[in-house]
């Protein structure tokens, strides 16, 4: 008997029943980071390249990029990546509540993330009538961070999947619908709060600091109000006691899979943090 | 590995330091994103700030993935097998850099135009 075996604990480094010692869901996605690296290396390049001869009438990036805006982001991301490896310490030892816990706090980082993107997106087409298609600028740029944008909202998808998944019911009574329905509670309310909060935002932009404004804006979006507490509600309803659940220790690599998913998205960005948006101020 | 190393004391503790060290891994990384944002207003020679952020960037990246990813406790072969494809992406984006940062791949449309912009100084 090995060790692990008379100890009963399990080993989340090393997987004994692998011929290369390493759990296969966790050699898949290193894998799959590999290949991400090269793919992200590509669209850094592309825009870099661009950047070194810029075609005259292009924006000038230093007038139109929001350093604090960006710098905040990037906070964001690596408070994310924290709470994420929280989550993953904390299956490792059985907690299931920390689990829980630090899930959601980085899917509302991711969140708040995506919320910044589509704000300064929306501040570039808008206020600085730079596209995607109208300058090489705009078309590297939106390409890329685009591109990474997306990694993260998949990766607060998979969060939320994860989440709902640790709710599976040990019985596996009225499974399906029961973990639809919680899906789209957790999807309706981080959209339907994104879009809240960022309304709040342009209404604060637009018509400054005030009661009047917060009042315009929450009769406008009334019905984004409700449903976000409806969808809230309805979180708080899946998330009671409810008996046994089928997701312990055994799944923690799982969990550490999409971690390293997680973490990959953010050391990306602190990649393109530096080359796209900081040398831009030498 | 000794019996004691798997005693429920030494994992708890083991746990603890692993807890603390994410915490202070992301105070860390925090500091260094302002530092890279301070860095950027200095009045140092271009050469030696674009060093200092590669440099910057290059130890929050190593930290993540050493720390968070936990590369510094799996296999060394999950190392070697990010670092195929880490390096495969940095070799390719220094030979694109280096390929397009020479004079002839400057595209005609900028050459013409730095030509009419230093005519109309000259």
């Amino acid at each position: 008997m090995t060790s692990q075996a008379a100890t009963g604990a399990i080993d989340h480094h090393h997987d004994h029943t692998t011929s290369t010692g390493i759990p296969n869901k966790k050699l898949l996605m290193w894998a799959f980071l590999a290949s991400d690296c090269m793919f992200f290396g590509t669209l850094i390049s592309t825009h870099l390249i661009y950047r070194l001869h810029p075609p005259a009438g292009n924006p000038v990036p230093r007038q139109i990029f929001d350093i604090p805006l960006t710098s905040f982001s990037t906070f964001i991301l690596l408070m994310s990546s924290l709470m994420m490896a929280l989550a993953v310490n904390a299956i490792q030892k059985g907690n299931l509540k920390s689990m829980r816990f630090s899930l959601l706090t980085t899917i509302l980082f991711g969140a708040i993330f995506l919320g910044c993107q589509v704000f300064e997106f929306n501040n570039f087409v808008f206020e600085h009538h730079m596209t995607i298609t109208n300058s090489i600028l705009g078309t590297t740029f939106f390409t890329l961070t685009g591109t990474h944008g997306t990694h993260v909202a998949i990766g607060v998808l998979w969060l939320g999947l994860m989440y709902v998944r640790s709710y599976k019911s040990a019985t596996g009574e009225g499974l399906w619908l029961t973990t639809a329905l919680h899906v789209v509670a957790l999807v309706a309310a981080v959209l339907l709060s994104m879009k809240l909060v960022l309304s709040v935002v342009w209404g604060l932009q637009a018509h400054g600091f005030s009661g009047a404004t917060l009042a315009g804006v929450a009769s406008a979006q009334w019905l984004v109000i409700v449903g976000a507490l409806i969808a809230y509600s309805a979180l708080r309803w899946f998330a009671r006691p409810a008996g046994p659940v089928q997701f312990d220790q055994s799944n923690a690599v799982d969990v550490e899979s999409m971690g390293l998913y997680w973490h990959f998205v953010d050391i990306v960005w602190i990649v393109i943090f530096t080359a796209v948006y900081l040398l831009e101020y030498l | 590995m000794s019996d004691s190393s798997h005693s429920p004391a030494a994992g708890h503790a083991a746990e603890e330091s692993k807890f603390a060290a994410y915490v202070q891994i992301a105070m860390l990384l925090a500091v260094i994103t302002g530092v890279e944002i301070a860095v950027i207003g200095l009045p140092f020679a271009k050469w030696l700030l674009v060093s200092v952020l590669v440099v910057l960037s290059a130890v929050k990246f190593m930290f993540v993935i050493f720390y968070f990813m936990h590369l510094r406790w799996d296999k060394v072969f999950c190392t070697i097998l990010f670092f195929i494809g880490l390096i495969l992406a940095g070799g390719t984006m220094w030979a694109l850099l280096q390929l397009f940062s020479t004079e002839n791949s400057v595209p005609l449309s900028v050459a013409v135009n730095t030509l009419a912009d230093l005519s109309r100084l000259g």
